[in-house]
């Protein structure tokens, strides 16, 4: 005689780890949202009228919280991704081992130079 | 003479022996001082207040592995896990019993089936640790071969694993591990951290053995990085880690096999 105990649909709730697993597991909702609306950008690319609307879409207050919301999520998850890159692909020259922190510090210059360059994009080497 | 501190303490009972079907919660109080580990209090109640009490031990110094238990819903070695810990928010000196709330709940390891009191099958544990041969595999060092030279090893070929090799098998990481409570065919965090650990020494030659088992679906793709198995762990091993290293190791050995044409898992790479 024995028993199995069972895990149930709410085990995550049981610990504040399988909170946080889940938040960043949880962060590709508001990114797909963010997705959706850059493809209906593309597609309402075929004529001047819907590029307009998708524009009126974008400029929409309730559009912007959820774009806000999936950069916090994006960064979120970037924040969490960074610091397992180490522990998953350990970078090893020779005899040495380099530290996770640098290569998690690598990885936030990387985020930086590339907002950086998009930022000069979008505003046409202005800044 | 000073009166010891004491507080109370649920115990999670279960005898099948008895009738139970499932377990049930024993509050039993217990004196307690600075050093008094989880596993003392076991021992204070197995010999004060119910000899029946069933738990593992056997070295009470974090190596054999043996005492793994859920420590207010955490897994933890009863022997490395102190009371001061969980009263001490409330203020060192105070007796915790006027207040009958218990410091501390101890249950059996979660995940496993559980056979009597804090008393869990390992069976599952185990026949996954034997399936990714732990062991190292070198078919010219065999005893029908008594002229093979003898191993050497450099200290950078040792520190590639030797941080895996520190797994005492307690299974701590298994409770902490919802994909394997989910999922008990899972391989499982230690065994899969000890398969990683023989990959990486350098007198192994069975990495294409294993493989063939953490390359399936039940092997290390079961794990979606939730990495509590590595905060749990107390040898400091990072079962997470490996795992996730495993994962790189299969979609080479998976890309491998897909130029050669052969069957998955079988690659010697």
């Amino acid at each position: 005689m024995s028993y199995k105990p069972e895990l149930t649909g709410r085990w995550w709730l049981k610990h504040g780890h399988f909170k946080r697993y889940m938040l960043r597991e949880a962060t590709v909702i508001p990114l797909v949202f963010l997705l959706c609306s850059l493809l209906a950008g593309v597609f309402s690319l075929q004529d001047v009228e819907r590029f307009s609307q998708w524009q009126a879409y974008m400029a929409h207050p309730l559009v912007i919280i959820g774009h806000t919301v999936a950069l916090g999520a994006a960064l979120y998850h970037a924040a969490t991704f960074f610091v397992l890159f180490p522990r998953v692909m350990p970078i090893r020259i020779a005899n040495y081992t380099l530290p996770a922190r640098l290569m998690v510090a690598g990885q936030w210059a990387a985020v930086l130079a590339v907002a950086l360059l998009c930022l000069w994009l979008v505003t046409g080497g202005r800044v | 003479m000073t009166q010891p501190r004491t507080c109370y303490v649920d115990i999670s009972r279960y005898d099948p022996e008895r009738g139970d079907q499932y377990p049930t919660m024993q509050r039993v109080q217990v004196p307690y001082d600075d050093s008094t580990s989880v596993l003392d209090v076991l021992q204070y109640v197995k010999e004060q207040v119910d000899s029946s009490l069933s738990y593992r031990w056997s070295c009470r110094m974090a190596i054999c592995g043996s005492c793994g238990v859920m420590v207010n819903g955490i897994p933890k070695l009863g022997c490395k896990d102190f009371v001061r810990d969980y009263v001490a928010h409330k203020g060192v000196g105070r007796d915790h019993a006027a207040n009958d709330a218990p410091a501390l709940t101890i249950e059996p390891l979660a995940h496993f089936t559980g056979e009597r009191d804090l008393v869990v099958n390992m069976d599952e544990f185990l026949t996954h640790l034997e399936a990714v041969k732990p062991y190292i595999i070198d078919p010219a060092s065999r005893p029908n071969n008594p002229s093979a030279a003898t191993h050497s090893q450099t200290p950078a070929q040792l520190a590639r694993y030797q941080q895996f090799a520190n797994c005492i098998n307690c299974g701590l990481c298994y409770a902490a591990c919802p994909q394997f409570g989910l999922n008990p065919e899972f391989v499982g965090p230690a065994a899969i951290a000890l398969a990683h650990r023989y990959n990486l020494d350098s007198r192994d030659h069975g990495k294409h053995e294993r493989m063939q088992v953490l390359n399936t679906h039940d092997g290390v793709w079961s794990c979606t990085f939730v990495g509590f198995c590595s905060d749990v762990c107390p040898k400091g091993v990072d079962p997470a880690a490996a795992v996730n290293q495993g994962k790189v190791e299969s979609a080479k050995s998976m890309l491998i096999q897909l130029f050669k044409g052969s069957s998955i898992g079988d690659s010697r790479s």
